[in-house]
């Protein structure tokens, strides 16, 4: 190997070589954060909401004219009569809000009234018996709703239901023994029993600020009559998600036309909120990819560069090695070895750069700890990217004719 | 030790062909110091080149230690250049970012030498030029004598068969030249062969043999009366 002699030649261009490493270890640094937050944005966007969610649909239906309570609910149950009727439906429910959404109503659970804390927070479905059965959820303890258990609630009442479902993760948090139903707990101040249990079921809200209570939720039998109006969530028949959802707004108008459905995203697919409630994260994922492949470019072309001009430089120099008998082979291999001995330099301190980022990340921003896998991805990328950047002048110098060390400069 | 028959060497363009050596015929027997000498443009260096292996030719035959080389391919032609030629430039050639001591390895690390022999053959080699005491040096800290004195021990590290040397005194002045001479001179004593492309009449007069090229042609020294004329002062000088 020419590691001593390369490391001469490279501490007599200290300047150039010294660039190049620090190039190398802030795009390893930045690249190995940049990733991580991709690959957390990725999981992010492929959490599970626990609802059946090719088959689903929501209206957002707004009155006109300002209903009481009792005639918005009198609407509802009109309007839920008239989209189950439909032969491209196959049932749909009410509800204040739903998964993805990324707005609703979020409180907290006690298991004592007196408690001062909060046991866990919760994200709160107001629903009817059909809620269930609508977003597919898997009931795997108790029992649902019966008809009779469902009741209105206005915007200004207490929250006060004798009985709700929990998801599972909320029910393993209270009663970690796994004997949840039947046991009181305390929601928004209120009494209520633990009457089924159902086995995954996501909060509105994919915020970080929700992220304790991402699938602790709480299914309460009400209907929120709002003057304003709410949502309805649909479930269509398999195969007929399309047709459902033109027929539902059509049948809602044709049935009461003193409504208001936004033509732009009144009726959205699941899909579709889907797509909405990870615009941020997908953007963020698109962002970091498109700062990596920029910045591995960027590094890459200064390696081309600064190799390129070295060739150049020592253009007679290796027309000399040739001469005292380097095969084109060799020459390759040192320039090869010392893209690497540089790069290595460079992912030694962007191995440290790295962490000391992803420190900072985890204090300023609440950021998970970097994974040293990332690193040694990123340290694997840097070094591949620096042999193939360096390969096309290293190959150009191999091609140097030993003739080139007899003639003058 | 090296011969050439009928050799030649044409650079095409597209409109035109031009010989630089043509029917080229030469015998340096082994143990020799020859002198190839000739006015600028007459295919001196175009020889040399073509019998370090540096550059192909284009007809004729070339046989170098008794290997007829012209159907080498370059990895073969790399290892003959570093296993029995060494090279002496006029412009010393050495490679400014390694030290003494590392100018002199490089040809022995083509080689696949393990670092202890590398380091004995650099050490003798460099106590024969008399800068053993240098070896940390780089070249730029060396006077132009003394840099090609390092090149010659770059050239005898490798215990190379044949010497070939361009122009060695072209970039010295008179007194390094001299004692550049009387390096080579001694390096044949101890039995190299020598080929020494020179344009100076007083070098190639030390030399045991001449052979003059004009026109990429060997031709005899009387064709050119006046180089003829000085190389035999010189001689007569040199001899008295």
């Amino acid at each position: 190997m020419q590691i001593k002699p390369i490391l001469s030649a490279l501490r007599r261009h200290k300047a150039g070589t010294f660039l190049i490493a620090m190039q190398i270890a802030l795009t390893l640094a930045i690249v190995c954060n940049a990733l991580f937050i991709i690959q957390q944005r990725i999981a992010h966007l492929s959490e599970r909401t626990g609802i059946d969610e090719p088959d689903i649909f929501v209206i957002e239906c707004e009155w006109v004219g300002s209903p009481t309570s009792q005639q918005a609910d009198a609407r509802m149950l009109e309007d839920l009569r008239v989209l189950r009727q439909l032969s491209s439906v196959q049932d749909a429910t009410p509800s204040n809000s739903y998964p993805l959404n990324g707005g609703g109503w979020d409180d907290g659970i006690k298991l004592k009234p007196d408690q001062l804390q909060d046991s866990s927070g919760t994200t709160v479905y107001l629903a009817d018996d059909h809620f269930i059965d609508t977003l597919g959820l898997k009931l795997i303890a108790g029992r649902n709703f019966r008809p009779e258990e469902v009741a209105r609630i206005d915007m200004r009442d207490r929250l006060a239901a004798p009985q709700v479902i929990v998801t599972k993760a909320l029910a393993d948090k209270l009663f970690p023994n796994g004997d949840a139903v039947g046991k009181t707990i305390y929601l928004a101040g209120n009494p209520t029993t633990i009457l089924g249990e159902v086995e995954l079921l996501q909060a509105q809200s994919i915020d970080r600020w929700a992220a304790d209570f991402a699938y602790r939720s709480v299914i309460v039998p009400r209907r929120l009559a709002a003057s304003l109006g709410g949502f309805y969530i649909v479930r269509a028949r398999p195969g007929q998600l399309d047709a459902a959802m033109r027929a539902a707004p059509a049948a809602l108008f044709e049935h009461n036309p003193r409504r208001v459905i936004n033509e732009q995203d009144g009726v959205l697919s699941f899909a579709q909120v889907r797509a909405r409630a990870y615009e941020r994260d997908r953007g963020m994922a698109i962002l970091m990819g498109v700062i990596c492949v920029a910045l591995l470019a960027i590094t890459a072309a200064g390696i081309v560069g600064l190799t390129s001009f070295w060739v150049g430089q020592r253009r007679k120099q290796i027309g000399v090695r040739r001469a005292l008998g380097a095969t084109q082979r060799d020459i390759l291999g040192y320039f090869m070895t010392e893209n690497l001995l540089i790069s290595l330099g460079g992912v030694l301190v962007g191995v440290l750069l790295a962490i000391a980022i992803n420190l900072w990340l985890v204090t300023r921003f609440e950021m998970s700890r970097l994974s040293m896998a990332y690193v040694l991805v990123g340290v694997a990328i840097l070094l591949l990217l620096g042999q193939g950047a360096v390969l096309a002048p290293a190959l150009r110098a191999s091609r140097v004719p030993p003739v080139e060390a007899t003639r003058s400069v | 030790m090296l011969k050439m028959t009928h050799l030649s060497k044409v650079y095409r363009t597209e409109v035109v062909e031009t010989y630089a050596l043509r029917d080229f015929n030469i015998n340096v027997n082994e143990g020799e110091f020859v002198a190839v000498t000739g006015p600028s443009g007459s295919g001196k260096t175009t020889f040399l080149t073509i019998a370090g292996l540096l550059e192909t030719f284009t007809g004729g035959q070339y046989h170098l230690d008794g290997v007829e080389v012209s159907n080498l391919n370059d990895n073969e032609r790399s290892r003959i250049r570093n296993e029995k030629i060494g090279f002496i430039f006029q412009a010393f050639n050495l490679i400014p970012d390694l030290n003494v001591f590392d100018n002199v390895e490089v040809p022995l690390r083509y080689r696949g030498m393990k670092a202890a022999e590398r380091k004995e053959r650099i050490m003798n080699a460099l106590e024969r030029v008399g800068l053993a005491s240098r070896a940390k040096h780089y070249p730029a800290e060396l006077s132009g004598g003394q840099q090609q004195r390092v090149a010659i021990a770059r050239a005898l590290a490798g215990s190379p068969r044949l010497l070939l040397a361009d122009e060695p005194t072209g970039n010295l002045d008179t007194q390094m030249a001299r004692g550049v001479m009387e390096l080579l001179e001694e390096i044949h004593r101890e039995g190299a062969t020598i080929v020494m492309v020179t344009h100076d009449p007083e070098l190639a007069a030390r030399a045991q043999r001449n052979v003059h090229i004009i026109d990429g042609q060997v031709v005899d020294l009387a064709e050119d009366p006046r180089f003829h004329h000085a190389v035999t002062s010189a001689r007569a000088n040199t001899t008295a």
